[in-house]
């Protein structure tokens, strides 16, 4: 890009706001969980810590014994239901962008229609039905009936729709099949679409309350929100133990960011700029 | 080859319902039917507990909607949160997005940085929101040391809304923006070559180029937008204790509908017959989405 | 191109793998309906919410003295994390609802009249004591001459005052409602207010019956009269004409206790949960507690928690054994041992010696003259409507009687659509 000098400084200055406006919530959260409850009931605005101390992490995780486990079920969910929402949603919306059947458009409305209807109504039938199949408390009660999402379907579609077309013409001419040219032609090519549904879903599976709230009764089976809640309860406007935990609870994404990380950038170098 | 061309029609249904067959499961039994159950419910006095009841009543629950005047009320602040949400959103991730994706140094700091509300749990976002509107919270601090007078922003009704309307363009715009920059990644080069050629600097290439290009998925930001936006109910139910208050001023219609849903399960027709309604409602809204940016055809 | 295809196919195939993994895993861990243990015990569920650890310890030390009593039970512990009640009354709608659960006075009428509860009287044996049980906690959970819970513990509402700022104001701890608006006065200043108040109807419920006035009538909202806003009045007086009152999120602070611990306010009214939280967050506070500061005559709230029987129960007897066990004489000594909760038997308020507690002793006397928060079946339609309402008026936006009528008329039209 040809630098114009006014324009550049105007970008940066963007930039460079923004990212304040981004990270100081953060750094905020992160230096109360390393401060005493003292120096956060004083409710001076120091971001470095008088008294820095690690004991509220130190607390977490001897309050919590089942910490562990809970990890390991909000994981085992999270990376199951990611894998097979990747697979899912992207087949829904490439048929619903890119191939022709009937019903498609009724499919289409249907996916979008059900995206409006708010989720407190359907709560209680939908615990009938995981009751009635016999699924409370099991993984599979928490993946199967989120193992599609009406939101990333409509994302998908809407990214093939650009898809350019020669590339599966040229596909099929070379005698492969729809779900073969879907596989090793599409797909590879949507991994920028694909990564950031990835981490979309991941956080959607790992965030999610509601649900586990309803379907696990069993400690054992708690996912991470579920066990951090009971933390919260038991211990109101300790704001450094609830920033800890928050922080704990945050980790594991930002891992999982900085590996994906590597995918978006390759996104760009794939088709982008030179 | 030439056989299967014969039966064209017959392979492509049979194609396109495999690619759609997991998802018409899942939609079929874990959402459609729970919904189909509450369309039910909504023409019914229902009580669910000790042994279900259903006493149907036709339109009862839909007129006693329209007498309802904080249901009126409900809507009204929903309507103004999304008017100013998801325009205020969508601007900021698609400026956000392009600035990004401009080439500049230091990119990928600032993207990871601006990804970080994103990663975050709603749940804790809103934690750490609470705690920094506080009324001797880091905000009223800040304002206070460039001369402002801080707010009782979570009892003021006059800003408790706003207050909710800042944290959510705060950390929803991050989501869009992350969406535009993966879409704007598969904006062939030669488009923006061309541009160039003509002489265009930074703002005209964003305007001309970027803008129209992006039209699938700026719809399907704004319809994302709107859906999300319409059914605001995490931040009110935590900001009011659940209440809505002070005097409506966080009511927003899902929580009435949760409202009606679970503090009083006799009313569970009511809250279906009202959640039916919203529907309508956010339906009409992503319809003139859709005749306003009419770019987009069923293809 | 190639590579891409190549790295597709292997990620294909390790989707596969985790899916046929998963598959194996989940079948392995298929719901056992069953509710016997392997040793042949009969396995019953309490369900409650979260403690803090201390009194997640003494439930758990209670439950294993039962069990060692009752070796053929055992006692499976099963926490709500949020939202009790919502989740709690799906469970029962779909039938999957603990043997044995907490159950709070507010909400006992919905549940009792819903017919989801087991009438507990037919169990009783004589020596269970029912008389031992303080008559208004007991009588909550009681409906049409049925009992469907016994009391665990309880609180009431009781002056908190601080020493020091008292002392330094030259104020006797208020003995009347207007000594405590006189002292109110006298003690606000330099950011501390006289006294913090939450302006909930949970809160404020005995004053505003404190005139005549009734909250419900037939359970119908009847809060909008003048007798109720009069019983209110010198909350709003206090906030807006002396200023000598604030609610805590004025200061900073999430809870009343917060705010008294603080140094924010220096009178509150608060329960027996804040003893425990004054010693643990703020160690340093010297503080006395009083009765609350009377009307005409003595008044305060009760707040009480029963553990009640799911109707639909398999196990009913162990169901009872256990209930007998948490609310009789030892079990209740246990868990009320160490003053986190207080007992609602009389004889074991008697032998833990609470009523001569220098910090207890204001709560438990107010257990003879407390009014029990339950009324009815849609105080919780009341109690939503009220608070969203009664805050604006606090704020001085709009005049309470205003305020009071706008909430009564939208509880009412809510309670018609439930009937």
């Amino acid at each position: 890009m040809k630098k114009n000098g006014a324009g550049k400084v105007i970008l940066y200055i963007i930039l460079v706001l923004y990212a304040i406006t981004t990270l100081i919530p953060f750094l905020w959260a992160v230096s109360s969980s390393f401060k005493t409850l003292e120096e956060i009931v004083q409710g001076t605005i120091n971001f470095w810590p008088k008294d820095f101390t690690l004991d509220n992490y130190k607390q977490i995780f001897i309050q919590q014994e089942y910490f562990p486990r809970w990890l390991f079920n909000s994981l085992f969910i999270a990376i199951v239901g990611t894998i097979l929402n990747l697979l899912f949603n992207s087949m829904a919306g490439y048929a619903l962008a890119r191939l022709s059947f009937p019903g498609k458009k009724s499919l289409f409305i249907l996916i979008l229609a059900v995206l409006m209807i708010p989720a407190q109504v359907t709560m209680i039938p939908n615990f009938l039905i995981l009751k009635t199949l016999g699924w409370l408390n099991t993984y599979q009660g928490m993946i199967v009936p989120s193992m599609i999402n009406a939101t990333f379907i409509f994302m998908m579609r809407q990214f093939f729709l650009n898809f350019p077309k020669e590339l599966e013409e040229a596909a099929s001419l070379d005698g492969l099949t729809r779900l073969g040219t879907f596989f090793r032609i599409v797909l590879p090519l949507a991994k920028p679409a694909l990564a950031a549904q990835a981490i979309f879903v991941f956080m959607g599976f790992w965030n999610d309350f509601m649900r586990p709230l309803i379907v696990i009764s069993d400690v054992e089976m708690f996912t991470l929100p579920l066990g951090l809640n009971t933390f919260k309860g038991q211990f109101i406007s300790y704001w450094n133990y609830i920033m800890a935990a928050s922080m704990v609870f945050t980790m594991p994404v930002l891992i999982l960011y900085a590996f994906f990380n590597r995918y978006f950038v390759k996104g760009i170098t794939f088709t982008g700029e030179k | 080859m030439k056989k299967e061309r014969k039966k064209y029609t017959l392979y492509e249904i049979g194609q396109g319902y495999t690619f759609m067959l997991p998802a018409i499961f899942v939609l079929a039994v874990f959402i459609i039917a729970p919904i189909l159950y509450a369309i039910f419910l909504s023409f019914h006095k229902v009580e669910l507990l000790g042994g279900p009841s259903y006493d149907f009543r036709g339109l009862d629950n839909f007129v006693k909607l329209m007498e309802d005047d904080r249901a009126k009320i409900a809507l009204w602040n929903t309507i103004k949160y999304v008017v100013i949400v998801v325009p205020a959103q969508t601007l900021l991730a698609l400026v956000l997005a392009a600035t990004l994706n401009a080439g500049l140094k230091g990119e990928k700091f600032f993207r990871i940085v601006y990804f970080l509300p994103t990663l975050t749990s709603s749940a804790v976002l809103t934690l750490i929101f609470m705690w920094m509107y506080n009324q001797n919270g880091l905000i009223n601090k800040l304002l206070g040391m460039i001369g402002l007078p801080g707010y009782n922003w979570l009892g003021d009704p006059n800003v408790a809304l706003p207050a909710i309307m800042i944290m959510n363009i705060w950390s929803t715009a991050p989501f869009f923006m992350t969406i535009y920059l993966a879409a704007l990644q598969d904006i062939p080069d030669s488009v923006y070559e061309a541009a160039k050629i003509d002489g265009a600097n930074f703002w005209q290439k964003f305007w001309y180029v970027t803008v129209p290009q992006l039209k699938p998925v700026t719809s399907f930001v704004v319809i994302m937008g709107l859906i999300g936006t319409f059914q605001l109910f995490d931040q009110s139910y935590i900001f009011s204790k659940g209440t809505g208050g002070p005097n409506n001023s966080t009511l927003t219609v899902v929580l009435l509908i949760y409202q009606y849903a679970f503090k009083n399960l006799g009313t569970m027709g009511y809250a279906a017959a009202m959640a039916l309604v919203l529907a309508i409602v956010i339906l009409i809204a992503t319809l003139l989405q859709r005749k306003f940016s009419k770019e987009e055809t069923l293809h | 191109m190639p590579t891409g295809g190549v790295v597709m196919k292997k990620w294909f195939q390790s989707f596969l793998a985790v899916t046929l993994f998963s598959a194996s895993l989940l079948s392995g861990c298929s719901q056992e309906e069953s509710s016997k243990t392997a040793d042949g015990r009969t396995e019953i569920v309490l369900s409650g919410w979260g403690g803090n650890p201390t009194e997640t310890k003494l439930l758990q030390q209670t439950i294993r003295d039962f069990e060692k009593k009752n070796p053929d039970i055992k006692v499976k512990h099963d926490v709500i994390a949020d939202q009790y009640m919502d989740v709690l009354k799906t469970r029962l709608i779909g039938g999957t609802a603990a043997d044995v659960f907490y159950l709070d006075a507010f909400e006992a009428p919905g549940l009792m009249e819903a017919g989801v509860l087991e009438p507990l009287d037919k169990y009783v044996k004589e020596d269970f004591d029912m008389e031992d049980f303080e008559k208004p906690l007991l009588q909550a959970f009681q409906h049409n001459g049925k009992t469907y819970g016994f009391p665990k513990d309880y609180s009431t509402l009781a002056l908190f005052y601080n020493k020091e700022m008292l002392e330094e104001a030259g104020v006797e701890v208020p003995k009347t409602w207007n000594e405590l608006q006189e002292a109110a006065k006298k003690l606000t200043k330099d950011g501390v207010y006289g006294f913090g108040v939450m302006p909930e109807l949970a809160r404020l419920y005995f004053l505003a019956e404190s005139k005549g006035g009734q909250v419900m009538t037939n359970n119908k909202a009847s809060f909008a009269s003048k007798e109720v806003s009069e019983g209110l009045q010198s909350i709003l007086d206090m906030r807006l004409n002396d200023k000598s009152a604030a609610q805590p999120n004025e200061v900073g602070a999430d809870s009343g206790i917060e705010m008294f611990g603080q140094g924010k306010a220096a009178m509150v009214l608060e329960g027996n949960w804040a003893i425990p939280y004054l010693a643990d967050t703020f160690p340093d506070i010297s503080y006395g507690t009083a009765e609350v500061p009377t009307i005409g005559k003595k008044n305060t709230m009760a707040f009480t928690v029963a553990y009640v029987m799911n109707k639909e129960s398999k196990h009913k007897e162990a169901a009872w054994r256990l209930i007998e066990y948490l609310t009789g004489k030892e079990g209740m000594k246990t868990w009320t041992s160490k003053g986190y909760a207080l007992p609602t038997r009389k004889s074991v308020a008697k032998e833990l010696g609470f009523a001569d507690d220098p910090l207890r002793g204001a709560l438990v006397a107010g257990a003879s003259y407390a009014t029990v928060w339950q009324d009815g079946p849609y105080l919780p339609i009341a109690q939503t409507n009220f608070n969203n309402q009664f805050l604006s008026a606090f704020l001085g936006q709009q005049p309470l009687r205003e305020a009071l009528k706008k909430a009564q008329k939208q509880a009412n039209k809510e309670i018609l659509i439930n009937e």
